[in-house]
């Protein structure tokens, strides 16, 4: 089944570069970019929504926006962007820094952020401000282990460790800011070797005592769903994963106004619930990220006179 | 052709995911012959028992790997993660070709033949046992090959609920976009199904010629 997906991959490969192509023939476009899981959809959808917002529709000159959603990964969507094939898409800083950039990754969010837009800048691209929502790993138990043993935050685990069955994804167990790290920087040593499978799989397995213990992702509409407890980074292990769309600079003219109305402005509870309509409820993302964005004006409008989110 | 230096670096890794994925394919082909056969055999006493077991076989097959386990980690016995819920996805996804091959292997003999066996006053279980198996066996035969090698591409999703084999390389590749990795996984697991199709095709020759 995996096979299955590469005739997909390089007919894309073949047809992106014509579409785009195409499309810039006519008149200068947007091309809207995302990766392939559903936080980037939405994220994808709600920059499109942003650019052909309201005002400029009403002014009769609204941005054309192309939607290439759904890109297989980092690196094509990377590949993409430097190549002029996309102008924008969501990015993280960690995978930035690690998976783009090769650098070691940075915990304090800031400097992260910083360190990003200045690799980018030696590309000639340009980065968004932070959107506000960090999408790092997130250690997982269930509510009546925490409330049983008292866990808080990830050094408590280091009391009752070798009681608890570990479940961790291939991407947690593969990275270098992965399981190795983690499990050293708090010195747990657990009662058995972790069970590696699906992430997907690894929520079910948790809530149905297959396993104790699991690394999600924080903005996974499964944790608020399932009810399970994220414990806190006491020691400030994991790095940052601050979400920003890294965009061409000749389409700032039409992205800058959209980034403006959206910076800062998801913070992780928003972006779970997001993330939970669309894979829990079943909602279409471009619904979900619409729905979003009219909440946003209302609220924005309300909230006239104040000062605007970071920049 | 990193894939190939990183399998000879890692032999010892490899070959007991490859022990693990042998196991995975061998059990769950093996059980699903001891069901699916039978299960043919039934399928073959009436038109409503053969819309029944085949349908279900049919709708089996069209159920997602991941979704699947879905369903049977809350399961006892028969679900939970690692190797058992992985035998069990390999059996029912196997089930299909054996199944249908057992119908088709006995419905295809020729109704003259089994005439003569009532003629000869053979009992039904006589006549299955000395007619229509035998028969049928050269069809049966091929749907278990079928089923093989559809395994052996199949038990690479085993990685996924916690029980290793090949795929578990390239689970790995795609977590950290490594196609030395998948490819570590996925050629190996090609060539057993094209190693898988040849032994059993020579077997079955072997049969057709007896």
């Amino acid at each position: 089944m995996n096979v299955g997906r590469r005739p997909a991959v390089a007919l894309l490969c073949c047809l992106l570069p014509l579409a785009s192509l195409a499309c810039r023939a006519r008149r200068r476009v947007v091309v809207v970019g995302s990766k392939n899981f559903t936080e980037q959809l939405v994220l994808g959808e709600l920059l499109a929504q942003a650019i052909e917002n309201p005002e400029a529709v009403k002014a009769g000159r609204p941005p054309a926006v192309t939607r290439r959603l759904d890109l297989g990964g980092t690196f094509l969507c990377h590949q993409a962007l430097l190549s002029g094939q996309i102008d924008v898409y969501p990015e993280y800083t960690g995978t930035a820094l690690t998976a783009i950039f090769k650098q070691a990754p940075v915990s304090d969010p800031a400097q992260a952020w910083r360190e990003v837009r200045d690799q980018y800048h030696r590309l000639g691209l340009e980065i968004s401000p932070p959107l506000g929502f960090d999408d790092t790993f997130a250690i997982l138990v269930r509510p009546e282990d925490a409330a049983q043993w008292n866990l808080h935050a990830m050094s408590d685990l280091q009391r009752v460790a070798n009681r608890l069955r570990p479940g961790f994804g291939y991407e947690f167990m593969e990275r270098q800011d992965g399981f190795a790290g983690w499990s050293h920087a708090y010195q747990l040593s657990f009662g058995q070797a972790p069970r590696i499978m699906d992430l997907g799989l690894l929520y079910t397995a948790l809530a149905q005592r297959q396993v104790d213990l699991i690394a999600g992702n924080s903005t996974d509409g499964r944790i608020a769903a399932l009810g399970l407890v994220q414990l806190t980074d006491d020691r400030h292990y994991f790095p940052a994963y601050q979400a920003f769309y890294a965009y061409r600079p000749a389409a700032a003219a039409n992205l800058r106004p959209a980034f403006a109305r959206l910076a800062g402005r998801l913070d992780n509870r928003t972006m779970q619930a997001m993330n939970a309509a669309v894979d829990l409820q079943h909602r279409d993302p471009a619904q979900v990220a619409g729905d979003f964005l009219k909440h946003l004006d209302v609220g924005a409008s309300a909230r006239q006179g104040l000062p605007t989110p970071t920049r | 052709m990193g894939w190939l230096f990183y399998l000879t670096q890692h032999r010892t890794e490899a070959l007991g995911l490859l022990g693990e994925h042998l196991l995975l394919v061998g059990t769950s082909t093996l059980l699903a012959a001891a069901l699916g056969v039978p299960l043919g055999i039934w399928a073959c006493r009436s038109a409503a028992a053969r819309r029944w077991v085949l349908g279900t076989a049919n709708v089996i097959q069209t159920i997602p790997s991941l979704a699947l386990f879905g369903f049977l980690i809350p399961l006892p016995l028969l679900g939970g993660i690692g190797t058992t819920p992985a035998i069990v996805a390999l059996l029912l996804y196997s089930l299909l070709p054996i199944i249908r091959a057992t119908h088709t292997g006995i419905t295809g003999i020729d109704p003259a033949v089994r005439e003569a066996a009532d003629a000869m006053g053979m009992t039904r279980r006589q006549r299955l046992w000395q007619m229509e198996l035998p028969l049928a066996l050269p069809v049966i035969f091929s749907g278990l090959r079928v089923a093989t090698v559809i395994a052996v591409g199949t038990a690479t999703i085993a990685a996924a609920i916690g029980a290793g084999g090949l795929g578990s390389y390239i689970f790995r590749g795609l977590a950290t976009v490594d196609n030395r990795l998948i490819l570590a996984g996925a050629v190996p697991a090609a060539l057993l199904a094209l190693a898988a199709d040849g032994g059993l095709g020579w077997v079955e020759k072997r049969l057709g010629r007896r």
